[in-house]
């Protein structure tokens, strides 16, 4: 049974007018239950648009989209993913619990089971005393860490991340890839990743999906074999950098076709 | 901090009153007594003491009767007008507020009813309020809703009402606009209904719009109801006072400023409250945001 099936799916923005954008045609997309997926490419290959798709906040214009084996939209009516952003987007008048209560609040939970919940989840991100501060007390990191806090507190089966590390220094990156990782394991959560940086989707993937823009498409899926286990030691281990060749040796692909059009800007190689 | 922040505020207000205190001084003494002309137009205030009596002899004032021979102080009678119309003011700012914030969530959610209603509420804040004044006298006295009568002074508290909701409506508007595309995406994940992302993202998100727009619409209730007594001549408000007052300006010209200060002590008393409510609503939002 796969966690996310996309299937021939099509997006086109201003269909018919002289606007037309083709942000994604025909791209199909198996997720398996605990798999890490991560979407890359140059700005304008749809990968933000798919990840909307997945997430049913935008409708494919073609083709079909099934979370859990259902709609799309139903999976969204039963909260069947969570989501985290580029800005942690956490609420400013809302404490760190009460902040990764809010899913839960939403679905109607009462409040006891909704304070134990927050608790456990501050917990897992490893940070449980600073549950009555105020996100923008918080450094960036450790926002982010209460944005996928709060992602996970109903414990969705899916994790939809777009671009998360994207505003946080290196090192504090590198720290948060290898907490997502845990958390992740831990909780043995699907995700499908949008990214920029070419280490990061190797580090973290099972899967790594290069995209390419005009029209937005998928040009190569490619496995990473880094093991259950990944630490510090992965980031020197020879695989790493075979990843990091396949992925850029896609990307080039892309590249050279689009080589006109100035195509690899917003691709961080690094 | 925050009493720091209170004290400076408090000192800078004993600032702004002193120097206008010593400006009207001033005035008073190198002003021409009789007013100053030029080509016939008489463009400078008489500075003699009918026209703009000293503080202390409006400060004194207060200590004397209302009436020659009466017993009742004037401080008392200015203050009993004062929180009379404290309390029409009230009723004006709780409705204004009421049908402000009702307009501003029924003009986020329908974009039909903001394009085609917002012309008209700037158009109102256009009418005379002088004007207004007695036509809202008569239409309430024609009310009839079962056994409710429309007592006189609900009118001046209507007016102050047309004067409070506007900015009301303006600046709740667009703090409910002001909810970031991202945290209304992440309410849209969520699944959340249209009520869910009103009162736990719009609402909070607003509050630093609408805690201004609720400071304009106080001062505003408050004019309305001062400016619907003087135009309707109710009794028992400021605004009565300030007439009555002004009608025996040639006898005793201090004593109309007594009111008139009445009048502005229940214009800074209606927005300490609602800069009460700043205080409260803001105290743990990020310090850039509340200044």
């Amino acid at each position: 049974m796969s966690a996310l099936e996309v299937l021939a799916a099509s997006k086109i923005f201003n269909q018919g007018t002289t606007k037309q954008v083709d942000a994604l045609v025909d791209v199909s997309l198996t997720v398996q239950p605990g798999e890490f997926v991560s979407l890359i490419g140059p700005s304008g290959c749809g990968k933000s648009t798919l990840l909307r798709l997945i997430a049913n906040l935008l409708e494919p214009t073609t083709g079909s989209v099934s979370v859990n084996k259902k709609t799309a939209a139903q999976a969204r009516l039963d909260r069947d993913y969570g989501m985290a952003f580029q800005q942690a987007g956490l609420f400013d008048w809302r404490t760190v619990s009460k902040n990764i209560e809010l899913p839960l609040e939403l679905k109607g939970w009462e409040k006891s089971r909704r304070e134990t919940r927050a608790k456990e989840m501050l917990e897992l991100v490893k940070l449980p005393e600073f549950a009555d501060l105020y996100p923008w007390q918080l450094s960036g990191g450790m926002q982010q860490r209460i944005a996928i806090a709060r992602a996970l507190a109903s414990h969705p089966p899916l994790l939809l991340m777009d671009e998360p590390f994207g505003a946080l220094d290196e090192m504090t990156r590198e720290y948060m890839q290898g907490e997502l990782l845990r958390i992740c394991g831990e909780t043995s959560t699907t995700v499908v990743f949008v990214t920029h940086s070419i280490p990061e989707a190797v580090y973290l993937s099972n899967r790594v999906v290069v995209m390419s823009p005009r029209p937005g498409r998928i040009t190569k899926v490619i496995e990473v074999g880094l093991g259950a286990t990944r630490n510090e030691d992965t980031r020197a281990a020879e695989g790493f950098f075979k990843g990091i060749t396949a992925v850029r040796e896609a990307l080039r692909g892309t590249h050279a076709e689009h080589a006109a059009a100035n195509a690899v800007r917003g691709v961080e190689d690094r | 901090m925050l009493a720091r922040r209170i004290a400076y505020r408090s000192s800078m207000f004993v600032v702004a009153i002193a120097s206008v205190v010593a400006l009207w001084e001033l005035y008073k003494v190198v002003g021409p007594q009789d007013g100053g002309k030029l080509f016939g137009v008489s463009i400078l205030p008489r500075a003699n003491d009918t026209a703009m009596p000293h503080i202390w002899s409006m400060l004194s004032r207060y200590g004397r009767p209302e009436v020659r021979g009466s017993d009742t102080k004037i401080w008392s009678v200015v203050l009993s007008g004062a929180f009379f119309s404290l309390r029409l003011s009230l009723v004006g700012f709780f409705l204004g507020t009421t049908i402000g914030v009702g307009l501003a969530v029924l003009m986020s959610r329908f974009r039909v009813v903001q394009r085609g209603l917002l012309p008209y509420l700037v158009m109102s804040q256009t009418v005379p309020l002088i004007a207004l004044a007695p036509l809202v006298v008569s239409w309430g006295g024609k009310l009839e809703i079962g056994s409710f009568v429309w007592p006189r002074w609900l009118s001046a508290s209507i007016l102050g009402t047309f004067l409070a909701f506007f900015p009301i409506a303006v600046g709740t508007l667009r703090g409910l606009a002001s909810a970031p595309a991202a945290a209304l995406e992440l309410m849209e994940s969520y699944a959340a209904s249209w009520k869910q992302t009103l009162f736990k993202l719009k609402f909070p998100a607003a509050v630093p719009y609408m805690v201004p727009a609720l400071k304009l619409g106080a001062s505003g209730s408050v004019i309305g109801v001062v400016v619907a007594e003087i135009s309707t001549g109710l009794k028992g408000g400021i605004g009565r006072l300030i007439i009555e007052y002004a009608r025996e300006a040639t006898g005793d010209p201090a004593k109309v400023f007594t009111a008139v200060f009445g009048a502005a002590a229940l214009g800074i008393t209606m927005s300490g409250l609602v800069a009460l409510s700043d205080v409260v609503l803001m105290r743990n939002r990020p310090k850039e945001s509340s200044t």
